[in-house]
């Protein structure tokens, strides 16, 4: 059971040069995020499908999941 | 001059000559456009000691080498002057379509010089350059005098406007543009207003020039596909810099009662989707913006329409002041836009003020009978007023939260935030060193839009403090501001993260120089040291405690929120500087060495 | 084929503008364009975009048969035959033939090259099939 992780581009320069990374589903956004070694804390905004979500949102089978980043701030 | 409008056109207000120069080639070459124009103009023109109300000083606006092409984000013009504020440099940023049209009118400065007699508006039409009489506008509100010159001369017309807030000098005033967007901090709008300018009114049908226009076109069309291929654009377009309000909330940087804490309680009030959904009616961009931060709103219980509020008026409008109805922040916004007084030091210096009032250093005899409370809507909206019209408690609080708090004394400067005299913007520095230092050593004062840090704070470790995160906030500040400088916004390198080096082919197209990232650093890093020299040319005794953090930051730590209980040492604050000055090559004291300014060509200019 | 907008989703950047001036003319002057961005600020706070709808009611009237068929099958004006004699400007529905003899020595109008669609960050234009073919 698998989904996608989707960050920000900006977020690869603390990432070895990836933003999207293949995960299991069924956990929340934030212990995902966590298991890919970034702190829930950098993501501003989750999307799923359009919407958006909080990190306690349980990723399902095939979601694709963005996760933004603020790098630049207004 | 490939990529740019070719000619500087001074106007002497006391005199009322005008007249236009070729726009210097070896100008162009050193210091590129916009902001650099603004800081070799400031400090080669304007005389050591210069008042800042006085004729002697200049207000410089300037467009860029990007402004008015094919460029995404091509819509930025810089307003710098000697600010009436801080008494040092003052540069604000302003977009919409004011710098495009300075383009297509053959023009890369604008310099004010003098003062007035009476009120007038500049009106450009292409060569034809006037100073004509403004009486009929004095004492009206910005949106009012827009909407009459676009109606009486087109909508092809672009204006920069004063409401009564730069005619009285309050000192930070601000510059209106394309009902919404402002030259915000400093008090640029001080300084044209007791020039007694009420509006720039320009129009100009020139194409602009570039070198190879195959090559540009190409770029163009690369740099908006990168734009509209990014992974958030649609987020980004959504939210805009709202976007940022909840995230700033969860990790403590939301500025609350008076920056007490980093995290408000009632603070999903605010948030970007509450907000979309309650009032936003258009995005709203820039010129040549494929990611339109601008929010237009239209607030159904004040009847009232604004661009806003983005996350800056959101801070310090809002949770700094304890007001959690976002259609309530709108109506301030407007309220100040109208009045042409900034969000931010407005924002505040009334947080400021509310703080006082509520340890009783205030009472309603001192404020007019305003109740100021945190929370207190009504009397926001009234001290707005006030504030503009310089009216009773508003003539005070115009002065800014460093003289109203030196006046009064009573520890109020304790919890005065801010850095050389400028009001901080809304991010809160409990316990986040890089951007504490960031606004720290900002060189316009406490402002974020040079090193916005915060993100590599929590990435990195918030309290921090390490070489890296300096060399960090230096690249920043020596990057960023680069967008301002050729008149361009940095939100689409910023926010969609799209490849920088695009940007290079288009600007060897356009300008005919090849120059990569570090030679616009270089060019960065000489406007820094450059503006530094007029600060401490300017203040007697600048130095290190010119750096200084609101003594808040190190010595009051929050009591709730995502923050409570943290602080950052005053000794980490002194280290931050220590660390800051080596890298930078500048004295212990914080001051440029001889030897860094003959490597950036400097030795000269600041002789 | 015809050019479409969204108006709700114009944010007003003029970079289609400026994309088809330098289309017409390899020029950056939105002046010289053959679209246009409408504000209606403060109130009630929209952008209007008005685009060419290929009807072909300037080819009609046109005297030198200086609006021609190109490849795509839109109406262009050939700069060439052009006379400057303005009888096409009135005839838009849209008003978007231009002749403004100080910035160009012919008419102007749109010739459907797209780019304009390729620099629109907010997808509010895109060419499409007529709706309803006009004879």
């Amino acid at each position: 059971m698998t989904a996608t992780i989707r960050t920000s581009s900006a977020l690869r320069d603390f990432l070895d040069g990836k933003d999207e990374f293949e995960v299991e589903a069924g956990h929340t956004v934030r212990e995902t995020l966590l298991s890919l070694n970034i702190k829930p804390e950098l993501i501003a905004l989750v999307i799923v499908a359009g919407e958006q979500r909080s990190k306690d949102y349980v990723i399902q089978e095939k979601d694709e999941v963005k996760v933004m980043a603020i790098i630049g701030g207004g | 001059m490939n990529g740019y409008g070719g000619k500087i056109l001074r106007v002497n207000l006391t005199t009322g000559k005008i007249a236009k120069e070729q726009t210097p080639v070896d100008i162009a070459r050193d210091f590129i456009g916009g902001r650099g124009f603004g800081a070799y103009f400031l400090y080669k023109e304007v005389p050591q000691g210069a008042d800042p109300l006085g004729p002697e000083n200049k207000l410089i606006v300037s467009s860029g080498p990007m402004s008015g092409l094919m460029i995404p984000g091509a819509g930025k013009c810089d307003f710098t002057t000697k600010s009436p504020l801080t008494g040092g440099y003052a540069s604000a940023s302003m977009g919409g379509h004011f710098t495009a049209e300075m383009k297509y009118a053959g023009l890369d400065s604008i310099i004010l010089e003098g003062i007035s007699s009476k009120p007038v508006y500049l009106f450009i039409d292409n060569d034809r350059v006037e100073l004509r009489d403004a009486s009929e506008f004095w004492g009206q509100g910005t949106i009012a005098v827009e909407k009459q010159f676009k109606e009486k001369f087109g909508e092809d017309f672009q204006i920069a406007v004063i409401g009564p807030g730069g005619e009285n000098v309050v000192s930070y005033a601000c510059i209106n543009h394309d009902f919404g967007r402002q030259a915000g901090r400093g008090g640029v709008g001080a300084v044209m207003g007791v020039k007694k300018v009420k509006a720039i009114v320009i129009h100009g049908t020139k194409s602009i020039p570039v070198a190879d226009s195959q090559a540009y076109r190409n770029a163009g069309k690369a740099l908006y596909k990168a734009c509209k291929d990014a992974s958030f654009l649609e987020e980004w377009t959504r939210y805009g810099t709202t976007v940022v309000t909840s995230w700033c909330d969860e990790v403590g940087a939301l500025p609350t009662r008076n920056f007490s804490a980093g995290s408000f309680e009632d603070g999903k009030n605010l948030y970007g989707p509450v907000m979309r959904e309650k009032i936003v009616i258009t995005d709203k961009g820039c010129f040549g913006c494929p990611s339109p931060c601008g929010k237009y709103s239209r607030s159904k219980k004040y009847g009232s329409y604004v661009e806003g509020p983005e996350y800056e008026t959101i801070g310090l409008l809002g949770s700094n002041l304890g007001i959690s109805d976002i259609e309530a922040v709108a109506q301030a916004n407007l309220l100040a836009d109208d009045a042409g007084i900034d969000t931010i030091s407005a924002g505040n210096a009334i947080g400021w003020a509310m703080e006082c009032y509520e340890k009783g250093i205030f009472t309603k005899d001192d404020t007019d009978g305003l109740d100021l409370k945190f929370g207190n809507i009504e009397a926001t909206f009234e001290l707005i007023g006030k504030i503009s019209r310089k009216e009773g408690f508003g003539a005070f609080l115009a002065e800014g939260v460093k003289k109203a708090s030196q006046k009064i004394g009573k520890g109020t400067e304790k919890f005065a935030i801010h850095v050389k005299g400028m009001e901080q913007s809304a991010y809160a520095t409990h316990n986040a060193t890089a951007m504490l230092l960031a606004y720290m050593t900002c060189d316009v004062g406490a402002h974020h839009n040079r090193s916005w840090a915060i993100t590599y704070d929590i990435q990195v470790g918030r309290d921090l403090v390490v070489p890296e995160k300096v060399a960090r906030v230096i690249w920043l500040q020596n990057f960023r501001p680069m967008f301002d400088v050729l008149g361009g916004c940095r939100l689409q390198w910023v926010e969609l993260g799209i490849d920088r080096d695009l940007y290079i082919t288009a600007l060897d197209a356009i300008t005919g120089i090849h120059r990569d990232w570090n030679d616009y650093e270089k060019v960065g890093e000489r406007i820094w040291n450059l503006t530094r020299m007029f600060w401490a040319r300017e203040n007697d005794g600048f130095s290190r405690s010119w750096d200084l953090p609101a003594p808040r930051f190190y010595e009051e730590a929050p009591e709730s929120g995502a923050t409570k209980g943290q602080i950052t040492k005053i000794e980490d604050v002194h280290r931050l500087l220590d660390m800051y000055y080596e890298q930078r090559g500048w004295s212990n004291d914080g001051l440029p060495t001889s030897e860094r300014l003959a490597e950036l060509n400097l030795s000269e200019l600041v002789a | 084929m015809r050019l479409y907008v969204d108006n709700a989703k114009c944010s007003g950047c003029n970079a289609c503008r400026v994309a088809c001036s330098l289309n017409l003319f390899d020029e950056s002057n939105p002046k010289k364009s053959a679209l246009l961005v409408l504000p209606h600020f403060p109130s009630p706070g929209v952008y209007e975009v008005k685009v060419c709808t290929q009807c072909g009611e300037c080819a009609a009237v046109c005297p030198d048969e200086a609006i021609k068929l190109n490849a795509k099958g839109a109406w262009y004006v050939d700069f060439d035959q052009c006379s400057l004699c303005e009888a096409c400007v009135p005839e838009c529905p849209e008003d978007v033939m231009f002749v403004k003899v100080e910035l160009a020595t012919a008419a102007w109008k749109c010739d459907l090259c797209g780019d304009c669609v390729d620099v629109c960050g907010t997808s509010a234009l895109w060419i499409s099939e007529k709706e309803n073919a006009v004879a």
